[in-house]
């Protein structure tokens, strides 16, 4: 009773400590004195993870959790991909320890890149059917639906892969890992024992769990956001920003100034998932859903002004001069 | 000098008794002009910051060469580059020293006549009659060239250099949007870093290179604030502010760096007190094309700004001046494979050489240019041209097609390395400033 109540009390903090922080950046975004995206950035991913583990504990805030996650690109576009996402986080955290050691990053080729973002799409689509051919196969009790869509239990039950991502390190009901009570578990292994166990070849599951951590992680040591590329929660996201009709929808998006840019190619370099669309645009509106809003662009371009984030017609954030010039009157 | 008994394919010999007479005129004769030059730039502006002295003596290359001959005795590698695709900070990184070696001897360019063709660009010839009489204490100390094969002039040039130095030429790919061109830009960049090495003797480190970049950041940052300075109503005549940016060419980039910046704060002293270089009013002109090299070819800029009615040259498109350090070398992760690839694109990626080209021309250089016509609030443009740059030459339509829509007026002067010409060109600048004073009434 008194934990529960402790339990209700952390998430209640660390949820005000949320707004309070979201707030703060956006008066430092206003007075343009942010120096460092990516610093800030973390901070952000590190209290969005820990947040997300205390709505965990409920099941049914895993659904509105999810919810959220897919109606939020109505008006941020990607902006959870990069700033939220705790698999993100994950990874940035690996390319941090690659940074240390010091150890150069790959590139996929930009074919197989921009492929590979198609492909995310047949991903998604596979994963949101199969549900329901298993649902006509071995039909559940059809008087709990509801309560089920709300828990995510049954049918719903495979949905759960698009909180794939979202799932931290250290869950709070039975996971996989057991270590001293503690349940441990990292994004999408659930998805994968339950589709290895669909598949009959239970025995291996356990290795392909680990299998699959192995490659995310040796995967993301070379390549930056190495799972960003065809995460399927990430197309869910992007098929918002992928109609024609929809373009104008996100309110958040990188803008360009044609004139300022000298195409010194900065942009597309330091882009972690690689989007080439920045650099290529002649100007104007970005428009790409590959493109996560880590702003990681906007912060390494060296030109006053060229590259700008806007917030529904506001400038929040802009490209400067990082060498910091002296101000003229 | 190598060894003068081998034969010299491209040179012409001549004798010794030649080389040391021309040589004394040449010099003699720069010398008195450069200082007159420096002269009318003191009494253009009656409130001269104290800090451009500096700028005035380092402009005298015997004070430099007798600093570089210091270093060589103590064992650098001084290494000379003619485009601005050489990548300086390999150069700074292995412990050796850059200089730009590109002449702008008037005098100099006659003699080139005897090995190529008049036709030829007048800076080429230039630098081929400066070698010929070791006329360049640059040219003459460095122990080798980075040449960019930009335009042909320049590739032919570094064959005809060859004669006396070694010459590592760098083929500059001429589409820069394809990823083949830079990944083979990359290439040449890595084979180039391998040659430093082996001149030098010292290994490119990762924390060398990085300290080598930073130190370029550095005197980008300090150019950018001198030149983000001329935004402003004028505390700073422009051909000061060229003479600035061209020092870097030649100076120790640390002290050209602190000096820089103490310029910078003189002159935003001197914006404070609202004590203006000339009238606010007077025309802003910007100046694009061949670039101009000091200590000769300075006669446009003097035109200008000692024109009557006066402009003021607040911006420029030239790659002896603005261009040098615009850029700065963006590093993402500092490994050496990144630092590699970010100067890579530092140099070959934001250049708006002419020699580039795509389906949509030199898109990069017009966007520069109205970039730098919006922010810094251009009246007009002079469209500066040597007899025998092609490449300038034939952009001119694009660009004035741009600045026309644009009502930008933009003038296509076109010159030689020769002071003759003198009169007739101010004549055609004061006409062009006329226009543009009657605008900015308006």
């Amino acid at each position: 009773m008194i934990m529960d109540f402790i339990g209700e009390l952390l998430k209640l903090t660390v949820l005000a400590g949320l707004t309070v922080a979201g707030i703060l950046v956006i008066l430092i975004w206003k007075k343009n004195l942010a120096t460092r995206v990516t610093y800030l950035r973390f901070l952000i991913q590190v209290a969005a993870m820990v947040s997300v583990f205390y709505l965990f504990t409920y099941p049914v805030w895993q659904f509105i959790v999810l919810i959220v996650i897919l109606l939020l690109p109505l008006v941020l576009g990607r902006f959870f991909c990069g700033w939220l996402c705790p698999f993100g986080l994950y990874m940035d955290a690996i390319t941090l320890i690659r940074k240390g050691f010091k150890v150069r990053y790959r590139n996929l080729p930009d074919k197989l890149n921009k492929f590979l973002h198609k492909f995310r799409y047949v991903l998604l689509l596979f994963f949101l059917v199969v549900p329901f051919i298993l649902n006509v196969i071995d039909p559940p009790p059809a008087e709990s639906l509801t309560l089920m869509a709300l828990v995510l239990a049954g049918p719903f039950d495979a949905w759960r892969i698009l909180l794939g991502p979202v799932i931290p390190l250290i869950v709070p009901w039975k996971g996989p890992l057991e270590i001293s009570k503690i349940y441990f578990s990292y994004p999408y292994v659930q998805e994968v024992i339950y589709y290895s166990k669909l598949l009959s070849i239970e025995v291996f599951t356990t290795i392909m769990a680990w299998v699959f951590v192995a490659l995310t992680i040796v995967g993301s040591f070379f390549l930056r956001r190495v799972w960003c590329r065809f995460c399927p929660t990430g197309s869910s996201i992007a098929i918002v920003n992928r109609f024609r009709g929809f373009k104008w929808a996100p309110l958040l998006h990188i803008y360009k100034d044609e004139v300022k840019c000298t195409k010194c190619g900065i942009c597309k370099r330091v882009c972690p998932v690689q989007v080439t669309d920045v650099y290529e645009q002649a100007g104007g509106k970005i428009t790409t859903s590959m493109c996560m809003l880590c702003m990681r662009c906007v912060e390494m371009c060296p030109y006053e002004d060229c590259l700008k984030v806007n917030f529904g017609g506001k400038t929040v954030f802009k490209s400067r001069n990082w060498l910091e010039p002296a101000k003229v009157e | 000098m190598k060894n003068p008994s081998e034969e010299k394919k491209y040179m012409l010999d001549i004798s010794q008794k030649e080389i040391e007479e021309l040589r004394t005129t040449i010099r003699a004769t720069s010398k008195k002009m450069t200082a007159e030059y420096i002269e009318r730039m003191r009494k253009a502006d009656k409130n001269r910051p104290e800090a451009m002295r500096y700028f005035d003596e380092i402009a005298d290359f015997e004070k430099r060469e007798k600093e570089l001959l210091a270093a060589k005795e103590s064992g650098k590698k001084v290494i000379g580059y003619m485009c601005l695709f050489a990548p300086i900070e390999l150069i700074l990184a292995a412990d050796a020293i850059p200089v730009r070696v590109n002449s702008g001897w008037y005098d100099a360019s006659k003699l080139g006549d005897r090995v190529v063709p008049v036709e030829v660009c007048p800076m080429v010839r230039s630098t081929i009659g400066a070698k010929m009489i070791g006329l360049s204490p640059y040219l003459e100390l460095s122990d080798a060239l980075i040449s960019g094969l930009t335009c042909d002039g320049m590739t032919k040039l570094s064959e005809i250099l060859s004669d006396y130095k070694p010459v590592w030429a760098m083929a500059v790919p001429r589409l820069k949007d394809s990823t083949q061109s830079l990944s083979f830009w990359r290439e040449e960049m890595k084979t180039l870093m391998k040659q430093i090495e082996a001149l030098t003797g010292n290994k490119i480190t990762r924390s060398k290179l990085k300290s080598a970049i930073e130190l370029t950041q550095r005197a980008t940052k300090a150019f950018r604030r001198l030149q983000e300075i001329r935004k402003g109503n004028p505390v700073i005549m422009g051909r000061d502010a060229m003479l600035v940016n061209q020092a870097y060419m030649w100076d120790d980039i640390k002290r050209w760096t602190e000096k820089t910046e103490a310029l910078c704060e003189a002159l935003e002293e001197r914006a404070r007190q609202k004590s203006w270089a000339c009238s606010p009013d007077t025309p802003r002109v910007m100046v694009t094309g061949t670039p101009m090299i000091w200590p000769d070819n300075w006669k446009v800029p003097s035109i200008i700004e000692e024109a009557n009615p006066q402009g003021l040259l607040v911006a420029d498109e030239l790659c002896s001046s603005e261009r040098l350090l615009y850029d700065p070398v963006g590093v993402d992760e500092w490994t050496m494979d990144d630092m590699l690839n970010a100067i890579a694109e530092r140099y070959l990626m934001a250049s708006t050489c002419p020699c580039f080209t795509s389906e949509d021309g030199n898109k990069d250089r017009v966007n520069w240019i109205l970039n730098k016509v919006k922010e810094w609030k251009v009246n007009g443009v002079i469209y500066y041209v040597v007899r025998g740059c092609m490449l300038y030459a034939m952009e001119y339509m694009r660009v004035k097609k741009v600045l026309d829509r644009m009502s930008v007026p933009v003038y296509y002067l076109d010159t030689e390395y020769t002071r003759e010409d003198v009169g007739p060109l101010k004549t055609r600048v004061e006409a062009f400033l006329e226009m543009l004073t009657a605008r900015v009434d308006i």
